[in-house]
């Protein structure tokens, strides 16, 4: 098994110019804005349930910057919603399995976090003054934070989807091998293992379905269908397939990918939302 | 030159590629302008029209019912003001009528008075005529005895047949 960066699909005077990123990046625009101007479309003071769940969504985000910003900077709610959009769908891009996700790239999540920073410094100027702003930078650890905020920013989202990734490469690389080693176990011992697999599987499922314990259902069914697979595989129905990379990936892959993916988009939108939030205060504070 | 790389090339897994960086940022604002200008601006916009829509819905209905009130409360204060005219009518009707039945009944009282007087007047006039009537009458008979007297030779026994005859007319007389 290797982890691997991006792939490089174009080089001129080798730069990497095309890379997996750029174009999961971008497919994710493309996919991102034609949905915007599908749901946008058509708009009607008596909504249909497309339209019903586009307000939804939409008024959701401005509630979020809202609560979160202050209702002065309700106009920000389109930057952050694409940046949450872009991160949802840069990190769920992944699971096509033909491209990879964009998010676990730290060139996309630094140019982000850099976005952000540099947001942050626009509205700091812009509402104190260059003169203030400047100021801040006496102390000289203010450079530091400065610094490290958009860099650990960037890590963070980075690291979780890109540690979600290796995390389920390796998952798939074991199921492979104990599959293999079921079914080596299976060849040399016949009916014996799959028999008890069954039984082992036959139990566990009565005791889940008498306990009411979602757990032991869980593993009953997958050692039943163990069992099961087995069975097939002594008929000759299976080579080698890895037969336990169906099923419980997709389990692990409903954290790794998907949870993970809108958490850190979340925290991502929300640490912008902060600090910029915190570079645009209301107009009264500003007058102090 | 532009080399199209092996697929099998990969990039350094935590590495910055400026390239990427700067379409990562193209696409980004490409994104925003997008999603701002197709979604969020025409969303938002429908939000805030049919939101105030609602609020002039809700405002309109609170100003028709405090109308409401109001014309129902003029209705009452109308309505109780027409009971207590009426009642006031009703009084004076009350009062007007017992003073003209009472008029009407002295009234037929005085005539009653007059009437009785009047025919007590006639009753004692006819009885004086009547009184009258009976005096002629006396003398008319006494004269007619007289000249029966007169006429023939009175006996004794005459004498005395003739008073108790004519005691006896004077009862019938009486009678």
């Amino acid at each position: 098994m290797e982890v691997n960066g991006p792939k490089i699909y174009l080089q001129i005077n080798g730069m990497n110019v095309i890379t997996q990123t750029t174009v999961a990046s971008f497919v994710v625009m493309v996919l991102l804005c034609a949905a915007g101007f599908f749901l946008g479309r058509n708009l009607k003071k008596r909504p249909g349930r497309m339209q019903v769940l586009t307000e939804k969504g939409v008024s959701m985000l401005y509630n979020l910057v809202e609560d979160t910003m202050g209702k002065h900077n309700s106009y920000w709610t389109p930057y952050i919603g694409a940046l949450f959009l872009s991160s949802i769908g840069g990190s769920l891009i992944g699971m096509t399995g033909i491209l990879r996700s964009a998010t676990s790239d730290v060139s996309t999540t630094i140019t982000w976090a850099l976005m952000t920073s540099f947001l942050v410094w626009g509205c700091t100027i812009k509402n104190s003054g260059l003169k203030s702003f400047l100021k801040g930078y006496i102390n000289p650890l203010n450079i530091v934070s400065d610094i490290a905020q958009p860099v650990s920013m960037a890590f963070r989202h980075f690291g979780n989807i890109m540690g979600g990734g290796v995390l389920m490469s390796i998952l798939y690389t074991g199921l492979a091998g104990l599959s293999s080693l079921i079914v080596g176990a299976v060849r040399s011992n016949g009916w014996v293992v799959t028999g008890v697999t069954a039984l082992v599987g036959a139990a566990l499922l009565l005791l889940g379905f008498k306990k009411k314990k979602m757990v032991f259902k869980i593993f009953g069914a997958v050692f039943a269908g163990i069992a099961v697979a087995a069975a097939l595989e002594l008929l000759g129905v299976f080579g080698e397939v890895p037969i336990l990379e169906v099923g419980i990936p997709a389990v692990l892959s409903l954290y790794f990918d998907i949870f993970s993916g809108g958490i850190q988009a979340l925290v991502f939108s929300l640490l912008t939302m902060v600090y910029v939030g915190m570079a645009c205060p209301p107009k009264e504070e500003k007058n102090k | 030159m532009p080399v199209l790389a092996e697929v099998t090339q990969f990039e350094s897994l935590v590495g910055v590629n400026p390239w990427t960086a700067l379409f990562t940022f193209c696409n980004m604002i490409i994104t925003f302008l997008l999603l701002k200008k197709f979604l969020f601006k025409p969303v938002k916009k429908m939000i805030d029209a049919r939101q105030k829509e609602i609020d002039d819905m809700y405002a309109d209905a609170e100003a028709s019912k405090k109308e409401a009130a109001k014309l129902q409360a003029d209705y009452e204060e109308h309505l109780s003001s027409a009971r207590a005219q009426r009642d006031e009518i009703l009084r004076d009707a009350v009062a007007a009528a017992n003073k003209r039945r009472e008029a009407i009944v002295a009234e037929a009282r005085a005539d009653a008075a007059a009437l009785r007087d009047k025919a007590e007047a006639d009753i004692a006039q006819e009885k004086k005529k009547a009184l009258n009537e009976v005096k002629n009458e006396i003398s008319s008979i006494s004269i007619s005895i007289a000249e029966e007297v007169v006429e023939r030779e009175i006996t004794e026994a005459d004498h005395l047949r003739l008073v108790n005859e004519f005691i006896g007319k004077l009862g019938e007389g009486d009678d």
